[in-house]
């Protein structure tokens, strides 16, 4: 899609004024965000260090990768494993949690430290991505596109007259793609016009490389220097659950229960169709979650876990978009929802209309027939 | 508890009604011209908080809007919910604002109200997110502008005198954190809804239309000058970022066999038939019957 609009015109139609050549890659690097979740690294970070390595590879640039936190052990050799040229650790105790000011400080510091800015600078689109990115983006006056999911380098035409200084050729630009409008549209989103071009980038989307433990890195450690104010905002309780065991990622079949399900009794329910299957486990919206029926571990979504079950059954789930992130990927869907209109029945593959109350009890029945008969 | 005299600031933009199909077009864009527009419904979280906060610790609520004239109404809309006061920022010189211009734009207006009040702002309440433009970025870009501190993911807070003690949605949980004031909290869905209107404000907001002379008290539309912000830090030419290209998304599913209205047994058995769930029955143990 995107070389098709790089090839020039053919050289015999009539010459069109040449557009002034900006080149903006200077050689900045390709800087990537790892991000660790309950003192452990996130997937999107790797995620994002294949898909940094290839833009920095188009670029000719290297890939750094910068990772804040405290303790890191073996996380930093990790990221150069993955892909990283540069690994920039800033080890602190102060940065044990995420908080935003004290992480802006250390990456504002950084950035300013290097001979030219970094290219690129690419975070996950999480909460804490998307928290910190945007206040890093204001700091230097820089663009910054949301929760992309498609990235490439190419040449951008800038021939909008409205602003007649920057008409234009850009090459090398960063192309962040987007999805908008109820993800119906994919926007491309550009900002040629000054380095760093940020974006945030959705999890779940690119694909880990392998690693390899031959692959030859630096590891930096960076000066963290905090004032008074950045420390400001203190941690008075964590309650992360996402690593514990329940294996919802290697479960084959996902039985959901959401805010239609009324209260906690109704996930014994849940339960009692998940016995009906072989390596079956409970699964939850966060508003489920929220209402204490059922603990984070089996929430699914955005801010829970990707699933990727041959079988999805969603009882009283509506579909919003940070639920549908982490399930939309199941082969099939079955949703159980009382209202028609219910955005679930938009993706799901077979959909009942009806009160789980009684449409869950007759699927058991019906299954555990099965079963028997089998 | 209503002893302080907070400087409150809810940011509300309009956006148009994604769920009337008026001025949508074939494409997926949206003709603004054509469309209904409504409050940006992550905003009226926001809105409830900051009424929130006035009613349990005292103080203003101003809401404060960047729009063409007809962002006027949310700004009504809100005075009939019990905020104080609106501002309208309207200049034809904002179009093509990305997130970083708009975030320019609307600390110039914050700025603005902190001299004319001579009370910097103590709590700024924005969206989660808009339904439009759905980027989550214009409350962090304001707060580093301001340079105040920032709650994002905001599902719940209270104040220990001058400390905002918030709950935060993060991925597998959430954290409890404490701020000093003033800080800007983006609000997300997960907060209580917007209460209903209250009878005082509808009957405030009904006078209101019969004189335009007491609204203009009320509700002030300004532009870029009356802030004094640099037209070339605006808009399109302050944009860092513009929308490339755009492409329409091959349906993602949509093909959706939903079963209504027939006995709940015939729709179990046909969505079973059609699913291949024998492959995942427990035939292991035996399950009672
Ligand atoms: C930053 C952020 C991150 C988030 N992350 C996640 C996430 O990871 N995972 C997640 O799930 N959500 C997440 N959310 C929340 C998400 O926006 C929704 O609020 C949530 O998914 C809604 O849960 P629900 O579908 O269970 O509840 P609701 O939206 O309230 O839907 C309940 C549904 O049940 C149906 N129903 C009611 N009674 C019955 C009945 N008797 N029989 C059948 N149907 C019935 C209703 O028709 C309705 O459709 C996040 C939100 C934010 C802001
Ligand atoms: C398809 C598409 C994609 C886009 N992608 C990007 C992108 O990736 N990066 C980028 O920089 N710009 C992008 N934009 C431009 C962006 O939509 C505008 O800058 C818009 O003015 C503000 O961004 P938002 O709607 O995303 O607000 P958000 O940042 O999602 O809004 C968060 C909160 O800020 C407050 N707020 C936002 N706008 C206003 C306002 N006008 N008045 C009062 N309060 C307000 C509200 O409280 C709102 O809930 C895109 C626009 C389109 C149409």
């Amino acid at each position: 899609m995107t070389d098709a609009e790089a090839t020039k015109k053919p050289a015999e139609q009539p010459a069109e004024p040449e557009l002034p050549l900006f080149e903006t890659n200077v050689g900045g690097q390709v800087m990537i965000v790892a991000e660790l979740t309950d003192g452990q690294l996130a997937p999107v970070g790797l995620e994002l260090l294949s898909m940094g390595r290839e833009l920095a590879d188009k670029l000719g640039n290297p890939l750094s990768c910068v990772v804040i936190g405290h303790n890191l052990g073996d996380v930093p050799n990790t990221l150069g494993h993955y892909g990283a040229d540069i690994v920039y650790v800033a080890d602190h105790a102060e940065l044990a949690q995420y908080r935003t000011m004290p992480y802006k400080r250390v990456m504002c510091d950084l950035m300013e430290s290097l001979e030219h800015p970094p290219h690129i600078v690419l975070m996950g689109s999480t909460t804490t991505g998307r928290d910190l990115a945007p206040r890093v983006a204001a700091h230097f006056l820089t663009g910054l596109t949301a929760d992309v999911i498609e990235m490439d380098i190419g040449p951008y035409e800038h021939t909008n007259k409205a602003d007649p200084e920057k008409v234009g050729l850009y090459e090398g630009c960063l192309y962040a793609v987007r999805p908008s409008f109820g993800e119906s549209l994919k926007a491309r989103i550009l900002g040629p016009w000054k380095n760093p071009q940020m974006a945030t980038a959705r999890p779940g989307v690119f694909v880990p490389l392998q690693p390899d433990t031959n692959r030859s890195f630096e590891v930096k450690a960076i000066p963290v220097n905090l004032t008074a104010e950045d420390t400001a905002l203190t941690i008075r309780d964590v309650v992360v659950e996402l690593n514990k065991n329940v294996d919802l990622t290697a479960a084959d079949v996902v039985i959901a229960g959401g805010y239609g399900l009324a209260d906690a009794e109704g996930f014994k329910l849940m339960e009692e169709l998940a016995s009906c299957f072989d390596n079956a486990v409970v699964g939850a919206s966060r508003k489920a979650v929220d209402a204490g029926w059922i603990p984070y571990v089996h929430q699914v979504g955005q801010t829970g876990k990707t699933v990727r079950p041959k079988l999805y059954i969603a009882c009283g789930i509506s579909g919003a978009i940070q639920h549908r992130v982490g399930m939309s990927k199941a082969d099939t869907i079955i949703a159980i929802n009382k209202d028609p209109d219910a955005p679930i029945f938009g993706f799901a593959d077979h959909g009942i209309v009806g009160d789980l109350y009684q449409v869950v009890p007759e699927m058991i029945a019906q299954l555990k027939r099965q079963i028997t008969a089998a | 508890m209503t002893n302080a005299n907070f400087n409150i600031y809810v940011l509300i933009k309009q956006v148009p009604d994604t769920g009337s199909k008026a001025g949508v077009n074939p494409d997926g864009t949206i003709d603004r011209a054509r469309a209904k527009r409504m409050m940006n419904p992550f905003d009226k979280f926001a809105l409830q908080a900051a009424l929130h906060t006035k009613k349990e610790y005292g103080g203003t609520v101003t809401a404060i809007s960047m729009g063409p004239p007809p962002a006027k109404e949310i700004l009504l809309e809100a005075i009939e919910h019990g905020a104080d006061a609106g501002v309208l920022l309207s200049d034809r010189r904002l179009a093509a604002s990305d997130t970083l211009a708009t975030s320019y734009a609307l600390t110039k207006v914050i700025e603005y109200l902190n001299t004319e009040k001579n009370h910097p702002a103590d709590l700024i309440f924005a969206g989660l997110q808009t339904t439009d433009g759905d980027t989550a970025q214009v409350g962090p870009e304001i707060a580093e502008r301001l340079g105040v501190m920032q709650v994002t993911y905001c599902e719940d807070f209270s104040l220990e005198g001058t400390t905002l003690v918030a709950r935060r949605i993060v991925e597998g949980g959430h954290t409890v954190v404490a701020t000093p004031l003033p800080a800007l909290v983006t609000v997300a869905n997960a907060y209580t809804p917007l209460a209903y209107k209250s009878l005082r404000g509808a009957k405030k907001v009904q006078y209101l239309a019969r004189t335009p002379e007491v609204e203009a008290e009320y509700i002030s539309v300004i532009d870029l000058d009356v802030v004094n912000a640099d037209p070339m830090l605006a808009g399109l030419k302050g944009s860092p970022t513009i929308v490339g290209k755009t492409w329409k998304i091959g349906e993602v599913g949509g093909s959706c066999v939903v079963r209504q209205g027939q006995s709940v047994a015939n729709m179990v058995t046909d969505v079973l038939d059609a699913t291949p769930v024998d492959e995942f029955l427990n035939k292991k143990e035996a399950v009672p019957v």
